[in-house]
């Protein structure tokens, strides 16, 4: 039986937020955000930075895995594209573009970038598939951070040294706090969110979803393999090119050891948790791989103190615990946290009639 | 609800507690709070695990000692797994979660020290030390808070280079990691051994686990190097590069610095490949574990690690990395306790320049005799020998000072 969520037009239905649930949801959570900028402490403004960026990049993942159904195991390069981009373009362009509005010049710019390098690591998407086209992308993670470490091009990358970063200044506003970078952070993970949300409702984002579902069948529909997978590889590589550009505002400093493979890991890792081709799935994802092992690192704190005998054992089981979750995710549910948390409502919504 | 005795006694605790703490805690906090993040996971999981317990024991003498002029101090140790971006993570958590409290945090990499150093500043300040000899943070102009508890590994190639100029070699080859760690002293070694009219004859780069050493060897061999230094490995090549060149029957002589003159890894490696270390030498900031007469500060070492590791390998022997991280902690400890006495708030800048004017400090038996900070670091070292016989690295020169 399937109650509610009546919808009496089309316009009401092809709306971004289609039910009140969800309304409701989304304005909540502006006010949650708010709120928490303003009152929340100091680590939970530093926990929920690092969550904002890493949320951006799967989000992109997901445009990739979980709606088209490309698996790529080397996003974490076009996230070094982003931070490195928007730090070389801050250092070229002062002096010719004002301080006080650089970043709209310097993110869009990283984002294009990562785009069109997004293009080219797609390429191969045409030809091979699953686990073929996981090890092509893996290379792209590979060659990126190797041209960045390149003497050749270390005038701009800094090399194996790394680059400074500037804090973003809009109009003057320097966001030189952790407090204002999650202002920032939050505003533009949620839009990020927000576009995720509207795409798989247009054209293209059906589209997307038809080559996931059967490729060859999407081709026979008229749907152009080459155009859409490349659109898929680009916009993807966008959202982790934004990712970047936030990440070398949020830190002081950013070396090519930052953007290795175990950030691309950790992005499809947090997109299995969460759940592919939903948009709150990256959400779920992104909580649990970084609040994970701060609960771990907070509940041996508060059991055994901070020492480094302590630290010791705590190490190897955040890593364990992190691994068995993995795992256990894959083997009982696929769908990730969204599906849990569907089924959860679904029977919050159906109660006292049928569950599940 | 009437009051009796017992009741109004608890009521002003509380309501005194309530008013009167908060105002205390700002004037002088319950304790002071160190960071710290180690590789307990990961590819120097070994050297963070054999440093790891030096920090309890500094938490205890320190603070039998008084702590810093009476106020306790706590260190908060956390895993970085060797990976920057993870002691960049561990440094800011530390800060959000201490907020004053901390006044002062310990590295386990150049990395680390790199990505953190641009987020020190301002109210964020504070001041650190590290594993790392990396000769780019000895500039108090760029670094203003990071410290060296050693020379750099500039210097320590300085006194390689020195020491092989004394030995009357001629030709040297450099082989290095390709890291940053290897990469650090080798242009500056270059221009050292050029002033000194020795020949660089081989600069050769490997990875840092050395795959592909037997090339390397046998370019070695073609370069007709009397004397070779490595740098940029902690235990990787030694069998394979050292003990291929002994297969090879090449007369070469091996030096390294600071991160490959461990002994319990030279001993392991002499039980299990055989002793093809014979005649290797490096330069050392420190004395040994094992050669404390001289060394007071040693010897309470000594005395508590029999006491708070016993029935460990740490009973009776300090490794060479356990000593630089005390050595760190003692230079942050001594800069503490100086501000402190000097009337001065311990903030990041106040520590910075009491540190930056350590003049003639005994150490207690680290180093040859009183040393100063120059530029944020001690530019002193000893070239020490390993016999395989016994096992011991053995000094092979005087202290040198650069």
């Amino acid at each position: 039986m399937i109650n509610a969520n009546l919808k009496s037009s089309y316009a009401a239905d092809e709306r971004v937020l289609n039910n009140r649930y969800k309304q409701a949801f989304v304005y909540s959570m502006i006010a949650l955000l708010i709120l928490f900028t303003a009152f929340a402490s100091d680590y939970l403004i530093l926990i929920a930075c690092q969550m904002g960026i890493l949320l951006i990049a799967v989000v992109g993942i997901n445009v990739l895995t979980g709606y088209t159904g490309l698996v790529s195991l080397g996003h974490g390069a076009f996230v070094a594209i982003g931070a490195y981009a928007v730090t070389i373009f801050n250092n070229v362009a002062t002096g010719i573009i004002p301080a006080g509005i650089m970043p709209f010049f310097s993110i869009p710019f990283a984002v294009f970038l990562a785009a069109a390098v997004g293009v080219l690591v797609g390429l191969p998407s045409l030809r091979v598939k699953g686990l073929y086209l996981a090890v092509a992308t893996l290379a792209a993670n590979f060659i990126v951070i190797f041209l960045i470490e390149e003497d050749l091009f270390a005038p701009w990358t800094g090399g194996m040294v790394g680059l400074t970063t500037n804090s973003p200044n809009f109009f003057g506003w320097v966001l030189d706090t952790k407090r204002e970078m999650f202002g920032l952070i939050a505003l533009v993970g949620f839009v990020a969110l927000m576009m995720a949300q509207n795409l798989i409702r247009t054209r293209i984002g059906r589209a997307f979803i038809a080559i996931r579902d059967r490729d060859y069948s999407a081709e026979i529909l008229g749907i152009s393999l080459l155009r859409y997978k490349l659109t898929s590889f680009a916009i993807s590589a966008a959202y982790c090119g934004l990712s970047g550009a936030l990440f070398a505002y949020f830190y002081a400093r950013i070396l090519p050891e930052q953007f290795e493979l175990s950030l691309s890991l950790n992005l499809v890792a947090a997109l299995i948790i969460g759940g592919m081709g939903r948009t709150m799935g990256p959400v779920f994802g992104v909580i649990i791989v970084v609040l994970v092992p701060e609960l771990i690192k907070v509940l041996f704190g508060a059991l055994a103190g901070d020492s480094a005998g302590v630290g010791q054992l705590r190490a190897p089981l955040q890593q364990i615990a992190f691994g068995v979750l993995l795992v256990l995710f894959l083997l009982k549910e696929p769908l990730g946290i969204n599906q849990i948390v569907d089924r959860i409502l679904r029977a919050a919504n159906r109660w006292p009639f049928a569950r599940g | 609800m009437t009051m009796n005795r017992r009741s109004f006694l608890a009521t002003s605790a509380a309501a005194t507690a309530l008013t009167g703490a908060p105002i205390i805690l700002r004037a002088q906090p319950k304790e002071y709070v160190l960071g710290a993040s180690l590789p307990l996971t990961g590819p120097f999981a070994t050297a963070g695990q054999l440093v790891a317990p030096a920090f309890a024991m500094a938490t205890k003498l320190f603070n039998d000692e008084g702590g810093v002029a009476g106020t306790p101090i706590r260190f908060v140790t956390e895993d970085s797994g060797y990976v920057p971006q993870n002691a960049l993570n561990n440094y800011q958590r530390a800060l959000a979660s201490e907020g004053k409290n901390m006044i002062g945090y310990f590295a386990d990499s150049t990395g680390a020290m790199k990505l953190i150093a641009p987020e020190l500043k301002g109210e964020n300040a504070r001041i650190m030390g590290s594993t790392s000899f990396a000769s780019e943070l000895a500039d108090p102009t760029t670094h203003p808070y990071q410290y060296m508890s050693g020379p750099s590994y500039q210097s320590q190639f300085d006194i390689l280079l020195q020491n092989i100029k004394n030995e009357g070699g001629e030709k040297v080859a450099f082989i290095f990691s390709n890291t940053e760690f290897g990469r650090d002293p080798i242009e500056h070694g270059k221009m050292r051994a050029a002033e000194l009219g020795l020949e660089v004859v081989l600069e050769e780069s490997t990875k840092a686990e050395g795959a592909d050493i037997p090339t390397h060897v046998t370019k070695l061999a073609q370069s007709g190097a009397d004397h070779c230094i490595l740098q940029g490995y902690v235990t990787g090549v030694w069998p394979q590069l050292i003990g291929g060149a002994r297969q090879f029957g090449l007369p070469v002589k091996f030096k390294g610095t600071f991160w490959g003159m461990e002994k319990l890894i030279a001993d392991r490696i002499t039980a299990e490949a055989g002793p093809f270390l014979a005649g290797y030498e490096g330069v050392m900031p420190y004395r040994y574990f094992y050669d404390r007469e001289d060394a007071p500060r040693y010897q309470q070492y000594a005395e508590l690690s029999k006491v708070m590791f016993a029935g460990t390998p740490l009973e009776n022997y300090m490794s060479t990395w356990a000593l630089q991280t005390m050595c760190g902690l003692e230079i942050a400890m001594k800069s503490f306790r100086d501000t402190a006495e000097a009337g001065k708030e311990l903030t990041a800048d106040n520590i910075a320049e009491t540190l930056s004017n350590i003049k003639d400090w005994d150490s207690g038996g680290f180093f040859g005799g009183p040393v100063s900070m120059v530029n944020n670091a001690i530019g002193t070292g000893r070239v020490y020998g390993y016999n395989p016989e016994d096992g011991l690295f053995t000094p092979k020169s005087d202290w040198l000072s650069v």
